[in-house]
């Protein structure tokens, strides 16, 4: 997926991405990070078709998105929201079963195909034992799996997610975390996903976008984009940025480093 | 289906028969439940067939009035995503109610054609309500307010328009408050128009449970939402418009039916949407029923009926949306 020169304005009096470029590697996992208001969930929709550009164009499969129908788009692509409503008395599997809309003509009912997409979706966040429970029956934790296991039940080569591990405990955050890893490195599914926790992007991601104020700042490896200086740009942070032997690259927070 | 579902349609199926019976039994000529009913079935009996002529009319108006109302409530409630929307409340029977006046005031010769300027006028309450109330959203609390205020000027253009002496259209605002006076011809327009609606309904049922989740999630399953919304919205539109155009403004029935249902059926339209149907039917037709028989010959409308029925009941959904949607 190719990104070319993305502008778009909000409103007519604040330009919220200026000219963005930039690629989204197959196979891998690039995370978008950079303060609130950046424009990285901007970005995010705009990638998604939730938003269109004022200029430029993102690329898919040598195709521009415009160019998509919504169906032919939703077997390419599929996004888990940041904020996610459905009926309380929904169940799990009829809501991971809504993924298979794109794949049903309609008026159709479900086909064999359907019904092994869903059972792989459910297996693979570990939700096989809830899925007659209803929605308002889950807790957080689960309820995001819900939604990450109705995006796989698409099928789909690319995953986009916002924010996927907020309201989440910590343990539940990198629950979520392993399990994009799992899905990307078995399945091959390229995943790109915004985060706020610049550890867990380090960790988690093959390729990291960096933005502030809509602009791209830096992308790359985790280990050219974490840097002090970078750090400092985008976040007006002072941190400590190491490698540890076991851990890997990991930073500490000491301070503000400038005015924002 | 579950249980609950299963018994709670038989119950509401039940609840419509004993309301048909009764309501064709009751009033100043009398048969027994058995006179009816054989007298329905071989046609013998001299007082079913004048009930026939006289009472079913309005018992049919009756029943697909308040299964084409409630069942307008819960598609705009979709749409809007809002459970309060109801169109004898926000504006889209008000509109309907005064377009058909406006039209038989203008160009009374057009009469055959009121059902379409119902139409017409249904649909600019429910873009006005629309259009006024959207901020990048719908927020609930404005659209119901806007939805309010749309009503009353509606509701007051139609009186005025009524105030304004011709002999027909005050017969005509005379006659939409009751349904007593009605003949089969009405009932002809309502039963066909209303079951086409109520056809298109139950086929966009699905698209109903769609509409629940976010439009960003709905897009990204490859859905149209803006088609979605705006089909199921003219469904909703029509039968708000031919149900007003035959029986008059109706508030409430279209936000009671749809908030039981969802007590009692669940969130599913594909079994929501019957249930309001039969559901929406029985109680206009208690509501009738009740009307005519608490003080005759005098008559209450059914429209009071449920105005004094609803406005305790939008109370209670008031306050506990209150918890739901609190800013």
């Amino acid at each position: 997926m190719e990104i070319k020169q993305i502008s778009y304005a909000y409103d007519r009096t604040k330009q919220t991405l200026h000219s963005i470029s930039g690629w989204i590697a197959r196979g891998k996992i690039t995370t978008i990070i950079g303060p609130n208001g950046s424009g990285k969930s901007t970005l995010l929709s705009i990638m998604s078709k939730n938003a269109t550009p004022d200029s430029g164009q993102v690329i898919l499969d040598g195709k521009s998105l415009q160019a998509y129908r919504a169906k032919e788009l939703a077997r390419k692509l599929a996004v888990v929201h940041q904020h996610n409503v459905a009926p309380s008395d929904l169940t799990v599997e009829k809501l991971v079963g809504y993924g298979r809309i794109p794949h049903r003509e309609r008026f159709a009912s479900g086909s064999e195909e359907d019904q092994q997409a869903i059972e792989w979706a459910l297996a693979c966040t570990n939700l096989l034992g809830k899925r007659s429970k209803t929605l308002d029956a889950l807790s957080g934790g689960e309820r995001q799996r819900v939604w990450i296991a109705m995006a796989l039940a698409q099928k789909t080569p690319f995953l986009f997610l916002d924010e996927p591990t907020t309201y989440l405990d910590m343990y539940y955050q990198y629950e979520i975390l392993e399990l994009i890893r799992r899905i990307n490195r078995e399945h091959g599914m390229t995943v790109v996903m915004v985060l706020h926790d610049i550890n867990q992007a380090i960790r988690y991601s093959d390729r990291i976008i960096a933005m502030k104020d809509g602009r791209v700042v830096i992308q790359g490896e985790p280990e050219q984009v974490i840097t002090r200086e970078t750090l400092l740009d985008i976040y007006g942070m002072e941190t400590i940025v190491r490698t540890d032997p076991e851990a890997g690259l990991y930073i500490v927070p000491v301070g503000l480093g400038h005015v924002r | 289906m579950k249980r609950k579902q299963i018994i709670s349609l038989i119950a509401v199926i039940l609840l419509l028969i004993l309301a048909f019976i009764v309501s064709a039994i009751t009033g100043s000529l009398r048969v027994t439940p058995l006179e009816l009913i054989s007298g329905l079935l071989f046609g013998d009996h001299e007082q079913v067939e004048i009930i026939k002529d006289l009472r079913f009319p309005r018992i049919i108006i009756a029943i697909f009035a308040g299964a084409a109302l409630s069942v307008s409530g819960l598609l705009l409630q979709a749409v809007m995503r809002n459970p309060l929307a109801d169109p004898g409340i926000i504006g889209v029977s008000a509109g309907a109610s005064f377009m058909s006046l406006l039209m038989a005031t203008l160009l009374p010769t057009l009469y055959f054609f009121t059902p379409l300027f119902a139409f017409l006028g249904g649909a600019l309450g429910f873009f006005l309500v629309y259009a006024l109330s959207w901020r990048g959203g719908l927020n609930p609390l404005r659209m119901v307010l806007i939805g309010i205020a749309i009503h009353s000027v509606f509701s007051g253009l139609a009186q005025a328009l009524g105030m304004q002496g011709s002999s027909l259209i005050s017969s005509l605002t005379q006659m939409n408050s009751t349904l007593s006076m009605k003949t089969w011809s009405e009932a002809e327009t309502l039963v066909i128009c209303g079951s086409i609606g109520l056809v298109l309904a139950l086929l966009v049922s699905r698209w109903c449970n769609y509409l629940a989740l976010e439009d960003k999630t709905a897009r990204n399953l490859g859905l149209n939402v803006n088609l979605m919304r705006f089909v199921i919205s003219m469904i909703a539109v029509l039968l708000a418009a031919v149900a007003t155009s035959v029986a008059g403004v109706f508030a409430f029935v279209g936000l009671l039916v749809p908030h039981i249902g969802r007590l009692l059926v669940g969130s599913d339209h594909r079994i929501l949407t019957p249930f309001s149907i039969l559901a929406g039917a029985a109680l206009i037709l208690i509501a009738d029923t009740v009307g005519r028989a608490l003080m005759p010959p005098h008559e209450i409308p059914a429209s009071i009926i449920m105005a004094v029925i609803g406005g305790p009941v939008l109370i209670i959904l008031l306050r506990k949306s209150e918890r739901i949607y609190g800013n």
